[in-house]
């Protein structure tokens, strides 16, 4: 009885989350705030991220004793659900990413030095001031950080729009986390498809905040990874709302497209793949939240699963709109875009395939 | 009337859904018979009726039914659990059209004659039931069926030909559709009717299927004489109670267990192949173990739903779909690994979980039965989404 409770206690506190995302996403809003933001410097607004950081998302996952709502990954698989199907711009997943870190550093019990600063950047973030990315990633095609010292860092989402940079470097003792503001920097963008950016980062200086991060990094890329996979359930689930609207009201031969089989039975084929990834994303965002031995397992399936079934229902819905779907006019264009940026971000759909294989092992429960 | 048992039912909704399991798991384990485990194709009566009459004598025969017709009353996810820990073992369905369709439409709709002449029949293993629903130019497109009912004073003449009668050799009675209207739309001029197979004008011939098994036989009609005491419901709605029969078979279709015990196999034949570390198959069993994972998941989200109270959606449809195909895609590579050995018509090795093509052959009529995967589709294209046409 009270565990059901307390499920009903999770499921009310889901649907606060998706109602205040619908303040910044409006469910069937237009996306004019989403097109002019577009191939700009930064690519996102920075009053929007503000507001997201006064309405609590940006410390989501933050312990309550740092400013933060201390909810769980079926709160933020929600959010980012919600934010994907609206194709908000601001990187609230890799900013999650970063305030865990920041959290860990400003709560480790050994930290000698520049737990002030931790503390200081995520109160910052809290707020909607900063905005921290985490320069992990050394080479493509990996969830792995080696820390290699004075690496180039890549495939930073929306970097123009730092305040901060946080940068694992290998250390004798281990992986050792820095802080180096985004100010005098050596950063260089490339436009994404999405109308984002990529940064690439050439980290110098900066001040250890946290001495063995890698343990609390590998489970932050985990988190990360799944709430992408979030996002994207969010993506196809709106561009397929999208393009049944469309198959309902385009006529041809007299009659709505919709009203043909084949097409019929595509777009079952489609509504099949986004509850395949809804049940795999809720699922595995239910055994993070009760700490389930094979929580990495489930991710790695989200992931895989999100990955996979955006860009196929992202393409269907292109092609499922005809010539109409091929113009840059059309919003179903975006959802592709976004989708193709984020298939791959946090790990893509091989990858993930690789990391279940070594995570899961083979069934002993027949 | 019921069989009488020293373990009459208790009210097994009062144990906890974990306690409930364990006590079905241990009376399986300890009362099913061990040479008819995981059979490879569907069982005759001959061979299933042994633990038919144990589940009877123990009450646990009608899990779905009220307790005063000897059923056990069990909440929807109780009677899931039971399926699960039947599968689970490798328990076989027995001959039980009976319980999951004639008796709940009895239930529903029969008059209390009806009621008491059929239902402990059924409990006590005395009355066995086959479907006589799909006809040769009746299948998916079920409401077109022809075999006719002639009302002649208070009986019933009945002509015409059923076909796909699941297990008809064995069956003593037989529930029909049959045309009793034929100036009205179709789906509103058929009729619900009881008919005992050793009529006279009855003649039942076995089909033999891919298998080689068979399973399925088609029953001809030749002026069968049938009492209209025997007409369920009114006459004319029998489409309607019919369809009101298919809720809680759809949830069946999709349960992940029919994949998982291929996937096991394909892990044992490529063990013996030799693949199991190539990397490429490697690639093809994860993705397939993954793919397993998802369905799961989703078959979750519609047993919280039972859980909770709720009833099941036409989304439902998805399941049998997404089930069906996954197992076929194992199969497929089942016989990839297989070789030469996917042409052997006996298992490998005398070792009956290694049988590739059994399986390859007994996993196509997934994507048929229970409403093709076709007209699944139609479903959730029509009263899913609500696309039009």
């Amino acid at each position: 009885m009270s565990q059901q409770l307390a499920e009903d206690d999770r499921a009310e506190s889901i649907r606060m989350i998706r109602d205040s995302a619908a303040a910044i996403a409006p469910p069937g809003g237009d996306l004019k705030r989403v097109r002019a933001l577009r191939f700009k410097t930064p690519g996102f607004d920075p009053a929007v991220w503000a507001e997201m950081g006064a309405l609590g998302w940006t410390g989501l996952r933050v312990p309550e004793e740092l400013g933060g709502s201390g909810l769980g990954m079926g709160e933020f698989c929600a959010l980012a659900e919600a934010l994907g199907a609206g194709l908000a711009p601001e990187p609230l997943v890799p900013c999650m990413l970063s305030a865990m870190l920041l959290s860990a550093a400003a709560t480790h019990p050994t930290t000698l030095i520049g737990s002030g600063e931790a503390g200081e950047a995520l109160a910052a973030m809290l707020t909607g001031e900063a905005m921290v990315l985490t320069a992990w990633q050394e080479r493509a095609n990996t969830l792995e950080a080696p820390g290699t010292p004075g690496a180039a860092r890549l495939f930073l989402p929306m970097a123009g729009g730092a305040t901060h940079f946080l940068v694992p470097v290998r250390e004798a003792a281990g992986l050792a986390l820095y802080i180096q503001p985004a100010a005098g920097a050596d950063l260089t963008l490339e436009a994404t498809q999405d109308g984002g950016s990529f940064g690439t980062l050439r980290p110098a200086g900066g001040v250890k905040i946290l001495d063995q991060c890698a343990a609390v990094l590998e489970q932050a890329l985990g988190e990360a990874a799944l709430g992408t996979a979030a996002t994207l359930l969010g993506v196809m689930d709106r561009a397929f709302a999208i393009t049944l609207d469309y198959l309902k009201t385009r006529t041809q031969f007299g009659r709505p497209i919709g009203a043909f089989q084949s097409l019929q039975h595509r777009a079952a084929d489609l509504a099949m793949e986004v509850a395949l990834t809804r049940a795999s994303v809720e699922a595995a965002a239910a055994s993070l939240d009760a700490a389930a031995p094979n929580r990495g397992a489930a991710i790695a399936r989200a992931k895989a699963r999100a990955s996979d079934s955006a860009m196929l229902v992202t393409r269907q819905a292109i092609q499922l709109h005809g010539g109409i779907g091929y113009t840059d006019e059309h919003d179903i264009g975006l959802y592709l875009r976004r989708a193709m940026v984020l298939a791959s971000l946090f790990g893509g759909a091989a990858l993930h395939r690789r990391a279940f294989m070594t995570l899961a092992p083979e069934s002993g429960d027949e | 009337m019921n069989a009488v048992t020293d373990a009459a039912p208790e009210d097994m909704n009062l144990l906890s859904d974990h306690d409930f399991r364990l006590v079905v798991r241990r009376f399986i384990e300890a009362n099913y018979p061990a040479e008819i485990r995981n059979p490879p194709k569907r069982l005759h009566w001959s061979e299933n009726k042994p633990w038919y009459m144990t589940l009877s004598r123990q009450g646990w025969l009608a899990p779905g039914w009220p307790r005063e017709h000897g059923g056990m009353a069990l909440s929807p996810l109780k009677q899931i659990i039971m399926i699960e820990e039947m599968e689970r073992y490798g328990a076989a369905r027995t001959n039980d059209m009976g319980i999951v369709m004639i008796g709940p439409l009895l239930l529903k709709y029969g008059t209390p004659e009806q009621k008491a002449t059929f239902l402990p029949a059924i409990i006590a293993g005395e009355h066995v039931w086959c479907q006589g629903y799909s006809e040769p130019n009746a299948g998916s497109d079920l409401a077109s069926l022809r075999t006719e009912a002639v009302l002649e004073g208070d009986t019933y003449v009945v002509n015409g030909q059923k076909t796909w009668t699941t297990l008809g050799s064995d069956a003593n009675w037989i529930f029909l559709l049959v045309r009793t209207d034929k100036a009205v739309k179709k789906q509103e001029g058929i009729s619900f009717l009881l008919v005992p197979m050793d009529s006279p004008g009855i003649t039942v011939r076995p089909i033999v299927n891919l298998d080689l098994h068979d399973e399925f036989c088609e029953v001809f009609f030749d002026n069968v004489r049938v009492p209209a005491s025997n007409l369920v419901g009114e006459p004319n709605k029998g489409w309607t109670m019919a369809k009101a029969l298919l809720g809680f078979e759809r949830i069946h279709l999709g349960s992940p267990k029919q994949s998982a015990h291929a996937l096991q196999r394909l892990a044992q034949l490529a063990e013996r192949m030799g693949v199991s570390e190539e990397p490429q198959f490697q690639d093809r069993f994860t993705r397939l173990r993954m793919d397993l994972e998802d369905l799961k998941a989703l078959y979750e989200t519609y047993v919280e739903r039972l859980r909770r109270g709720e009833g099941l959606p036409p989304s439902v449809s998805m399941l049998k779909v997404i089930q069906s195909e996954l197992y076929q895609k194992i199969t497929d590579a089942l016989l990839d690994v297989a070789a030469e050995n996917a042409g052997l018509l006996e298992p490998m090795e005398g070792n009956r979980d290694l049988h590739p093509s059994g399986i390859f052959i007994a996993a196509r009529p997934s994507t048929i039965y229970g409403g093709s995967n076709e007209i699944q589709r139609n479903i959730i294209a029509k009263n899913v989404l609500d696309l039009p046409g």
